[in-house]
């Protein structure tokens, strides 16, 4: 007999319980599906700059699926974040119904219209009477900065162009302020606010690949006469700013044995660059497309650009389609004569007398001009951005990617001397002989003495990207700050010249009265120029220079800063004073009344003369009277001096 | 036809049982291994950088399981269907089941161990050969039923006019 299988006779038939589940879980897949927002294509967006792919340039979700640890690394810096669109994501600000008083004219008003975030403000672009200006209301569309500061732009309704909103927030101190408060400007002075300003200036270094795409110059007739179809390969930084366009790269690594091929190979794949697998200075160059200051060669260069985009690629010659500006070797050119002629502050606002970079963002010109770069003769000897710092964190760096994101993105292990000794090993070798500093003090760690804090942006100090050596000379004829007074706030440059001369045979330079016995950081923060009491009054609050100097003596003279004309320098100052014993709690808001301000001070100094720490110090060189008390005189004296020249520091 | 199978495919069956169950338990360990890599958050296999090794050791430790209980699958058809036709296929059929077994998640886990970013390691070279016998021994043993299907039936018609 054989027997029936029934495996093989049997008809499916699905229960009727599985049907009615099949049936209710697709109900609640197609119920979901629906409850979500509609994705609004970002072709069809009409009142902001767009993202195309164009150009042989793919986007960064084209490299997320065969990079996806460098996706991911990048996707947690800041690069990628530069510019996005204003999302509830995205915002950081709190635009629920807020007042903003921190504005020029009338207070801003934030709201919130569902996913959108709008603002009702004065009309920057008016130009009749001051007292008829008209309030606007726009819808805020995208943002620039997320370390640091949101700045957030609106749509104007005209064409793709953005304006930028009167106020910036500031995330680290949860709080807004009027837009050129948060740049080192006279009063009244500072960045541009009009319209197209994000699409025709900002786009070049904070988009991958951007088009601005005026119908005629920006700025050549009023905007509203333009036409203005501003697109962009990817908002932020992307992987293609650094690679290059990647098109031909995608395409020919569709195929796998070519990509094992490379992978087992260890060759460079020629349809992409690879920044660091370039000589130093292309690589170097692939940084300073943006971290630099540069211009358009000639007016062509700029329309060609505004078509088509930036002309540069990663790997090619930089200076082949830029003027970067460099003042120690084409500042007597005739494109640097033309900047200077059509903007007089060109160079002051951006360098040091000698031409050292001073402002930050502009690393690469600080590269430029350091020895271990420009003298270098051996490609492996030679200084390069990725000498120290790295785009993509390794799997053996121990940090979290925000963690590295958060410390500019230096390389595991180079944020100490490890930066320089790699090249300059026989000085770790017997570092005390080198440094006259205990080894373990913050006075033998390389980055404090050869990059000090010269450089000014975002709020604060930033080290300086020229590799130099402490020069009190420098100070003296230059107004640079240098290392050893920077940290050794409470000593006198004349201090500084004999320690420098004693170890390392400097000829000490010719020193005035007060160089001689008033301490450094008192004369930069009293008599100096805006760019030097921002410096100082950083230094004032850096914990290395606290702990060398000591902070009692520092309040009165973090207190005369605390009414300094410029916006930037009494923000640095109040921060610094909180961060003195006492006055951590003090209420002042530099962007405030300017009587409350005056009371603010006086009231710190009040408190401070009260307290114990006013004759905790008795020293000259900080101008105390052997009974401990404060020569005002003398403080009125140095701060006649002042550099009151006006000073707008292009960060 | 015989009613119990024969000896040798008797040999089969045990052992693709014990293989199928064995395979089971192994790939069961791995699923915890795996499980217990997450649960403490283990960046080796859970980083972001090792987004390829978390895929391939996953997808070993998937197919080591699935066919695991595959080779119980077919060690039940062949001791069900005692008079399975294409004995002589059997051999084959068994070979390439269980060489599909051990190539496919060896592939996959070998290629997690050491790989290029988004590509997986010179191991995955295994998953398709482990492929081409799995699709062999399917194929040949889908046939083999399919064949005895049409025997039985007729079988059946047969006997039904005798």
């Amino acid at each position: 007999m054989i027997r029936r299988s029934p495996v093989v006779r049997s008809r499916f038939r699905p229960p009727v319980p599985a049907a009615a589940l099949l049936v209710g879980a697709t109900a609640l897949g197609v119920a979901a599906a629906l409850s979500l927002e509609p994705i609004v294509p970002e072709a069809s967006v009409e009142h902001r700059p767009i993202a195309v792919s164009e150009d042989d340039y793919v986007s960064s979700t084209t490299c997320r699926s065969c990079h996806p640890s460098q996706y991911a690394t990048w996707h947690g810096s800041f690069h990628r974040t530069m510019t996005q669109v204003a999302t509830p994501e995205s915002v950081r600000a709190d635009f629920d119904a807020i007042v903003v008083e921190a504005v020029p004219g009338r207070p801003m008003r934030l709201e919130r219209r569902g996913d959108e975030f709008w603002a009702e403000f004065d009309d920057p672009g008016w130009e009749g009477a001051p007292r008829d200006r008209p309030r606007i209301t726009r819808q805020v569309v995208m943002i620039t900065g997320s370390h640091h500061q949101n700045i957030y732009w609106y749509a104007t309704g005209h064409d793709r162009a953005l304006n930028v909103l009167p106020g910036v927030y500031l995330l680290e101190e949860d709080r807004w302020t009027p837009r050129n408060a948060v740049v080192l400007a006279p009063p009244g002075q500072g960045v541009a606010m009009l319209d197209g300003h994000w699409n025709a200036v900002c786009i070049d270094c904070h988009t991958t690949h951007g088009k601005t795409r005026f119908d005629t110059p920006f700025l050549s007739e009023p905007i509203r006469d333009q036409a203005v179809d501003t697109t962009v390969a990817e908002l932020g930084i992307a992987c293609e700013a650094c690679h290059g366009p990647a098109a031909a790269h995608v395409a020919a690594n569709r195929n796998p044995l070519r990509r094992y091929q490379l992978h087992t190979g260890g060759a460079p794949d020629p349809t992409i660059v690879e920044p660091t697998r370039l000589d130093p200075q292309r690589s170097s160059q692939v940084c300073g497309q943006c971290h630099s200051i540069w211009e358009f060669p000639d007016a062509a260069g700029e329309r060609a650009a505004s078509a088509g985009g930036l002309p540069y690629r990663p790997g090619d010659e930089l200076r082949a389609t830029r003027f970067v500006a460099q003042p120690r070797v084409n500042g007597r050119s005739d494109t640097m004569q033309a900047l200077i002629a059509a903007d007089p502050d060109f160079v002051r606002g951006s360098f040091w007398p000698d031409g050292l970079v001073r402002v930050s963002g502009r690393e690469y010109n600080g590269l430029l001009d350091s020895p271990c770069f420009a003298d270098a003769t051996e490609p492996e000897r030679t200084l390069s951005c990725f000498s120290c710092h790295t785009m993509h964190k390794t799997p053996e760096d121990p940090r979290t990617v925000a963690e590295w994101a958060d410390t500019h993105q230096v390389s595991a292990g180079m944020d100490g001397n490890a930066a320089c000794t790699q090249c300059h090993a026989p000085i770790a070798a017997d570092l005390p002989a080198h440094t006259n500093h205990a080894p373990e003090s913050t006075g033998s760690r390389c980055y404090n003495c050869h990059m000090p804090y010269t450089s000014y942006g975002l709020l604060r100090a930033i080290r300086s990207h020229t590799v130099t050596s402490p020069s009190v000379r420098e100070s003296v004829e230059l107004g640079r700050p240098n290392a050893c007074n920077l940290c050794h706030l409470d000593r006198t440059l004349a201090w500084s010249a004999d320690h420098l001369r004693e170890w390392y045979a400097q000829p000490a330079p010719r020193l005035d009265d007060n160089e001689r016995s008033v301490a450094a950081s008192i004369l930069w923060l009293l008599r100096g120029d805006a760019g030097q009491r921002a410096l100082a009054a950083w230094s004032y609050g850096w914990e290395p220079a606290q702990e060398v100097s000591g902070t009692s003596w520092m309040v009165p003279y973090l207190g005369e800063l605390l009414g300094d004309r410029y916006d930037a320098v009494r923000f640095i100052a109040a921060r610094s004073l909180r961060t003195i014993p006492g006055f951590e709690t003090l209420q002042y808001d530099f962007a405030g009344d300017r009587q409350d301000r005056i009371e603010a001070a006086v009231g710190a100094l009040r408190a401070w003369r009260n307290g114990s720490l006013a004759r905790a110090r008795r020293d000259p060189e900080l101008l105390f009277g052997v009974d401990g008390t404060l020569d005002t005189a003398a403080m009125r004296r140095i701060f006649d001096q002042r550099d009151n020249r006006p000073l707008f520091l292009r960060e | 036809m015989s009613a119990t199978p024969s000896s040798r495919q008797s040999d089969y069956v045990g052992r693709h049982l014990r293989f199928g169950w064995w395979s089971l338990f192994v790939f069961l360990l791995l699923g915890a291994t795996l499980e217990t890599l997450h649960g403490f958050k283990v960046g080796f296999y859970l980083d972001a950088s090792n987004e390829t090794r978390r895929l391939m050791w996953t997808l070993a430790h998937a197919h080591g399981a699935l066919l695991g209980l595959v080779n119980i699958a077919a060690g039940l058809s062949m001791r069900a269907l005692p008079e399975l036709p294409g004995d002589g296929r059997l051999p084959l059929i068994s070979t390439a089941l269980l060489a599909a077994t051990v190539l496919l998640p060896a592939g996959f886990f070998a290629s997690g161990v050491v790989f290029y970013s988004g590509d997986p390691g010179v191991g995955i070279a295994l998953v398709p050969v482990g492929a081409a016998c799995l699709a062999i021994a399917v194929f040949l043993l889908a046939r083999a039923v399919t064949a005895l299907s049409g025997t039985s039936e007729g079988g059946t018609e047969r006997r039904r006019r005798g």
